[in-house]
């Protein structure tokens, strides 16, 4: 068997530049789940995602002429993914969002931690059923971040984008990255411990 | 407690993120690892944010619908016709 060499994005791309409709179609079967994915972590439900995701191909299918073939495809279909998925967030009722200085820790004026965890509750999350209702909260703080540190969050942590993908598609500075995605990870550790630090409620007495 | 080149504030708030990336200079990285061994508090800040990590790995974003590929295809293709 000829074993069928697997054709890079830019190839793929100056193929649907020239009308081949099979190269869209290998460009969305490699594409969809983790354009979908970054929808939904704009999004946050599976419908809009969807539809967010059909428009980002859309897109891609009528703007593909204005791509810029000394970037990064990947880069710039992320970006056109985003404003796929900020349009549709933006025709519905906004969600609030926290303000996150709120929830960072404070310090006492010589350094020290103004309110030391009362206990290390990293222990809970050695049980996996602990382990996994952590991370469904922790998917609703990350919703209610503003969406500078959301997108942010979801992409580095959930997606595993490395920094400069992160900070080329959302065009912010590698500084401004780090500093986002730190303030965001001190504002989840700082909710997650809330609710694990909570006394455990006692059922009703008899 | 004799942690006073590195203040707690200055490790979580400066350090920290260098330090889990592991792209800190040897000198701040001693510094950071000296003030944790001597600063309980610090010990389990740094679980915890360890921790949160570890719970966000954990996160997926749902399951990708099995027929979206064939949907975006027939939809785009759809819309291009229309626009024909």
């Amino acid at each position: 068997m000829v074993e069928e060499l697997v054709p890079t994005d830019l190839e793929l791309v100056a193929r649907i530049k020239a009308g081949d409709e099979g190269a869209f179609e290998q460009m969305v079967r490699r594409y969809h789940a983790r354009i979908y994915s970054l929808s939904f972590g704009v999004l946050r439900n599976a419908e809009d995602a969807e539809e967010a995701t059909q428009d980002a191909f859309l897109t891609l299918s009528r703007k593909i002429g204005t791509f810029d073939e000394s970037r990064k495809f990947f880069s710039w279909f992320y970006r056109v993914a985003l404003n796929a998925a900020y349009s549709r967030a933006r025709r519905r009722p906004a969600l609030p969002t926290v303000a996150i200085e709120d929830h960072l820790p404070r310090f006492r004026e010589d350094g020290h931690l103004a309110a030391p965890e009362p206990r290390d509750w990293s222990v809970a999350i050695e049980d996996a059923a602990a382990a996994r209702e952590l991370a469904a909260r922790a998917e609703e703080f990350i919703a209610e971040l503003p969406p500078a540190y959301r997108d942010v969050i979801w992409m580095a942590d959930v997606e595993d984008m490395t920094a400069a993908e992160v900070a080329d598609v959302l065009q912010i500075s590698i500084p401004a990255f780090k500093s986002r995605l730190h303030r965001a990870r001190l504002y989840l550790r700082q909710k997650l411990g809330e609710i694990s630090n909570a006394p455990i409620r006692r059922e009703a007495a008899g | 407690m004799k942690h006073d080149e590195m203040t707690c504030q200055a490790l979580i708030l400066k350090f920290l993120f260098e330090y889990e990336e592991r792209t800190m200079p040897e000198e701040d990285r001693r510094e950071f690892e000296k003030h944790v061994s001597l600063c309980p508090p610090c010990v389990t800040f740094l679980s915890t944010y360890r921790a949160t990590g570890k719970t966000l790995k954990m996160l997926k974003p749902g399951d990708i619908p099995p027929t979206l590929a064939d949907t975006v295809i027939a939809f785009v293709k759809a819309r291009r016709e229309r626009g024909k």
